[in-house]
């Protein structure tokens, strides 16, 4: 890998800004959970949840999965493939980039 | 390589942390306090005076008790904290835990119905009953250390050394075999339950905004 600054254009922005990351990581170490939950393991408003939520549903990487548990209904949020895989090419862009930088 | 070993142990450290909080309600403490407790009055009121139906109660325990506490998970945790399925290692970490308690107690159940058919049931006993605190003791704290390191949660390894300074104490002071069992399911149930408490102030359940605002997504 070249030691290139413009390497940090391969950074997904998307992923990138720090709550979005938190949403991200939280994500990735579950196989789903819900808006409560997401809400009280990272600290945030129901409304700043919700908008952030929904931009990583729009790029795809989150899906909401709407199901029932006992009878009653309940909305899930899961990682979707594509989100998996963007989530681990973020680490792997950002490891590559605190790698090349001169010690 | 040493970040790629930061950016794991941090991941593996927010998994840690999303387990742990699910079982902040103290509701498994509840659950391992009331199976030592039963074994204690179980002696203690000479219900059990056959040794080998002592294994009975981890055989039959987990099978009453986990639809209960699954139950108890889904009407006091799951609405105060919301709901997560945990992935590949959590959930086979708490199925561990729960086909652990099941197979040894089936498997002591065999082996002591074994024994009290081969008439070797009273020399077991007598065998325990003189020599075998410490090695109840020692074995209460491998097991619970093993069950603190599986699930992360620390307080598991307190309950184990209680239980190890009372079965040495319990050799040494002749402190009756089914109180120790009583003390250490006391202690265990209360600390879940102050934990319960904890967890149900800490939480309270939540208004109808975040509920509409999840309605939206």
């Amino acid at each position: 890998m070249s030691k290139n600054p413009s390497n940090l254009k391969n950074i997904d922005r998307l992923i990138h800004e720090p709550t979005r990351l938190m949403i991200m990581t939280q994500l990735y170490v579950v196989e789903s959970a819900d808006f409560l939950f997401l809400q009280n393991q990272l600290q945030l408003t129901p409304g700043n949840l919700s908008a952030h939520l929904s931009k990583l549903e729009e790029a795809g990487y989150v899906e909401i999965v709407k199901e029932f548990i006992e009878r009653k209904p309940h909305t899930a949020l899961k990682l979707t493939k594509k989100g998996r895989n963007s989530f681990k090419e973020y680490q792997q862009n950002l490891k590559q980039i605190f790698s090349d930088l001169p010690k | 390589m040493v970040m790629k070993m930061n950016v794991k142990t941090s991941l593996k450290a927010i998994e840690k942390r999303t387990y742990i909080s699910y079982h902040q309600d103290g509701l498994i403490d509840i659950f391992v306090g009331v199976y030592v407790l039963l074994f204690g009055l179980g002696i203690f009121l000479r219900t059990l005076e056959d040794f080998s139906t002592w294994f009975v109660i981890p055989a039959i325990f987990p099978a009453v008790m986990v639809p209960i506490w699954v139950s108890a998970k889904k009407r006091i945790t799951m609405p105060r904290i919301g709901y997560v399925k945990f992935g590949g290692r959590g959930a086979n970490k708490l199925m561990a835990v729960f086909i652990g308690l099941l197979v040894a107690g089936l498997g002591a159940f065999m082996v002591f119905s074994f024994a009290s058919s081969q008439g070797w049931a009273l020399t077991v006993r007598n065998l325990i009953a003189s020599n075998g605190m410490m090695i109840i003791g020692i074995a209460a704290f491998a097991l619970s250390s093993l069950f603190a390191y599986t699930m992360g949660l620390n307080r598991l390894y307190a309950y184990g050394l209680l239980a190890l300074v009372l079965f040495l104490a319990g050799r040494f002071i002749a402190f009756p075999f089914e109180y120790i069992l009583l003390t250490i399911g006391l202690a265990v149930i209360m600390n879940g339950f102050v934990l319960l408490i904890g967890f149900i102030r800490k939480y309270p359940l939540p208004q109808g905004d975040e509920t509409n605002v999840e309605k939206s997504l």
